[in-house]
């Protein structure tokens, strides 16, 4: 039998070891199928949702109650897009305590950083997207730290939003970048992040020299597990989206209102938290762009892991950048705790 | 290279596949559980609504207010596309209550509803906010007064902040009345315990008491008077508790909801409640030394008080004394005058409205009707040809026919009119 198309997206042939789950979690294959998922409904959606204040609250309620399956498929779309968050964390922390990010893989480790950026930045304006009294107080928290950036704020606001009151004119704005301008590079990242998987050799594992065990796995074998693990992620979904629906508010009646909801969304309440403690440019912004920065440079200023150490889980060689990422990670986790 | 699916392997791919589709068929078959949605699409706003989906079996509201017109959104507001109840309900003005005064003005008002031009008699909004009805002004400055915290009884304050500017009683505001701010403990515990009558207050507990707030205090009439059979338009309190229903017809028991429940002891501050449950209507008067005549404990509280000395004139009152002025001679007249009376020709006037709102009288034009001394047409009353008057009541359509005072027997002097007069011949005793 002649290999598929989808047979012919993956090597012919790969280390048994590299396929094992427990090796990578199945992480970054169930984030590209995710993203898949969120590209279909994502469609589907389109069909109904109007981008214009007056009437995308009253679609997205017309897509929930009145087209068949529509508020499946919303909740497909929500719950896709939180499992993307969790997964692709998921997967830079298996990176990292793997040591896999080590040269050649570093730059390729920055386009997934870059992913995972583009990945918050789609979950936030699909959020906003909603447009009804749930997201006015964090369009306009969140949009205005952008303006607390010295000397480029104004700037960035702008490009952001559209200028004047977000809670007013961001939702075109926030459309052509939920649509285009944040889904086209999520494309070309990801083509580009999967390109290099397989031109860095593959899923991170010593050289060859130092690497004994020769035993592969036929790409159907491969295709046959990505289909069961997909299949598991799926029934995970489906049972998501039926008994806890994607979150809605009444619409926004003649003008926005600030009270209605206060919260940040679940991936940007460890902001909110520290907004509470003062200065919004220094909680809001330096420090997370700190922390991000940080990640960023792991591969590049940090001890360099030992080759006989990637892919290993929780090599010795690599400490200092597995306790920075998980002193990062308890941070976040508990500040999200605290304003839940 | 190439490898056959081991036994296990092709069980877990089996396996996972039937439950993925097992998972899709719970999915439809999760969906095909949701009721079909019902739409209905007013004519006065042309935006579909579901809200029949659920409420089908809701009766209409009222004959001026019909849904096929209004729908539900244009008063009780909430999500019109919405099939989760919660969500659906979550917007909705005053709860289940959209006549509450604090959301009145979006729910009924409006210059083609009930905040329209004093000329048209449409300010049915602005009437009852600055009613003492709603405003309580006059109990709060007399307890003010009272315990000293102002040297007259001019009032000051309202249950909440209101203004009249074109007020023709001479107060042009009254404050929100805040009882905490008040140094005088009775004056506080008048606060905590004595503001339950005004008609944006949440009743006292007990179904006598029941009622709701806003305009729905009085024109949705929870509980029926024994005589119901004769009622027509009113509905019964539903299961849920509440009444889908709007009426001019405002039986005498609606009113006994506040009146006539008990009093006020000003030592203790508290609200004393009636003890008795009479079930004859003479005595479900709790005055117990006053004295009534017949047609008083025959016919309902607004087959003689005017739609202004209840929902108030349009300015702002200092008590009831100052609004209410129905006596018996404005039906009666007196010993040298006959009651007042107005021949209707024009087919706009007021009466004609009323009568419309409450079909209990088959105006016409030419008919002669009585009129009050400030001009109020007294509509459910009409003069016959042989000078006597007949009567239907507003509320039960019971007939009647009655005399004036002039021409009778009767010797009172022209200016002793008021009631305790006439209870000097034609009380009856308890």
């Amino acid at each position: 039998m002649r290999p598929s198309f989808f047979h012919h997206l993956h090597p012919p042939a790969i280390p048994a070891a590299q396929a094992r789950w427990r090796h990578t979690l199945g992480a970054g294959g169930t984030a590209v199928f995710l993203m898949l998922l969120l590209g279909v409904t994502g469609i589907l959606e389109m069909f109904y949702y109007v981008p214009n204040p007056e009437e995308a609250a009253l679609s997205v309620q017309t897509l929930t109650y009145h087209v068949p399956f529509g508020g499946f498929i919303r909740n497909l779309h929500y719950w896709s897009a939180q499992l993307l968050l969790i997964v692709s964390a998921v997967h830079l922390l298996r990176v990292i305590f793997t040591a896999a990010y080590k040269y050649p893989r570093r730059f390729n480790y920055l386009l997934g950083l870059g992913l995972f950026v583009l990945a918050v930045m789609l979950d936030f304006t699909g959020y906003i997207l909603r447009w009804d009294q749930g997201i006015c107080w964090p369009l306009t928290t969140g949009t205005n730290l952008i303006k607390t950036i010295p000397l480029i704020g104004g700037f960035l606001f702008r490009l952001a939003v559209g200028g004047g009151d977000a809670c007013q004119t961001a939702l075109t704005r926030f459309y052509t970048w939920h649509i285009f301008a944040l889904t086209l590079p999520v494309v070309v990242l990801g083509v580009w992040h999967a390109f290099r998987v397989r031109r860095d050799g593959g899923i991170a594992t010593p050289p060859a020299r130092l690497f004994l065990d020769r035993t592969r796995i036929p790409r159907d074998e491969l295709v046959r597990r990505e289909a069961a693990a997909m299949f598991i992620v799926g029934i995970l979904l489906i049972l998501l989206s039926v008994f806890f629906p994607a979150p809605i508010a009444p619409a926004m009646i003649d003008k926005p209102s600030l009270n209605a909801e206060t919260r940040a969304p679940w991936f940007f309440l460890w902001v909110q938290q520290m907004l509470k403690w003062g200065d919004p440019f220094i909680f809001g912004v330096l420090i997370p762009l700190g922390i991000l920065t940080l990640l960023a440079l792991i591969p590049y200023i940090f001890p360099q892991p030992a080759d006989s150490d990637i892919g290993r889980w929780f090599p010795k060689s690599n400490r200092l950048a597995q306790v920075v990422v998980t002193v990062i990670a308890i941070f976040v986790i508990i500040l999200t705790l605290i304003n839940t | 290279m190439r490898r056959i699916l081991t036994p296990s392997s092709f069980l877990t791919s089996t396996l996972l596949s039937a439950g993925f589709l097992l998972a899709l068929l719970f999915v439809w078959w999760w969906n095909s559980r949701a009721p079909t949605p019902i739409v209905l699409t007013p004519t006065l706003t042309g935006k579909p609504e579901y809200c029949l989906t659920c409420h089908a079996d809701l009766p209409e509201i009222s004959a001026s207010h019909p849904v096929e017109t209004f729908g539900c959104v244009t008063c009780h507001g909430g999500e019109r596309l919405v099939l989760d109840k919660d969500l659906a309900h979550s917007s909705m003005r005053g709860g289940a209550n959209p006549s509450d005064l604090s959301v009145v003005e979006a729910s009924c008002g409006g210059s083609n509803c009930h905040s329209g031009s004093e000329a048209d008699d449409r300010h049915h909004i602005q009437r009852v906010t600055t009613s003492i009805q709603a405003t309580y002004a006059g109990a709060i400055a007399n307890i003010r007064f009272t315990f000293g915290a102002q040297t007259d009884l001019s009032p000051h304050y309202g249950i909440h902040a209101v203004s009249d500017d074109k007020t023709q009683t001479g107060i042009q505001s009254l404050l929100a009345f805040d009882p905490f701010s008040e140094s005088n403990p009775n004056i506080q515990k008048f606060g905590e315990e004595c503001l339950t009558c005004h008609i944006n207050a949440t009743p006292r507990e007990g179904d006598a008491y029941a009622r709701q707030t806003g305009c729905a205090a009085c024109h949705t009439p929870l509980r029926l008077p024994s005589n119901s059979e004769n009622l027509g338009g009113v509905s019964r309190r539903d299961e849920g508790g509440g009444v889908h229903a709007l009426t001019t017809a405002i039986p005498y028991t609606q009113c006994n909801t506040c009146h006539n429940r008990g009093n006020y002891n000003l030592r203790t501050m508290t609200f004393d409640e009636r003890t008795d449950h009479s079930t004859i209507r003479l005595y479900d008067y709790y005055q117990p030394i006053a004295q009534f005549t017949k047609c008083e404990y025959t016919l309902d509280c607004i087959d003689c008080h005017t739609r202004s000395e209840a929902m108030g004139d349009g300015d702002i009152h200092a008590d009831q004394k100052s609004i209410e002025y129905v006596q018996c001679k404005t039906c009666h007249g007196t010993p040298t005058e006959l009651p007042l009376t107005k021949t209707l020709t024009d087919p706009n006037d007021l009466a004609f409205r009323l009568a419309f709102l409450n079909p209990v009288i088959d105006l016409k034009l030419g008919d002669t009707i009585l009129v009050t001394e400030k001009g109020e047409p007294l509509w459910n009353i009409r003069v016959l040809p042989d000078g006597t008057y007949e009567m239907y009541g507003k509320a039960t359509r019971q007939y009647f026919t009655f005399r004036p005072v002039m021409g009778s027997g009767c010797t009172q002097t022209g200016e002793d009119q008021s009631s305790s007069y006439c209870h000097e011949c034609h009380a009856v005793e308890r």
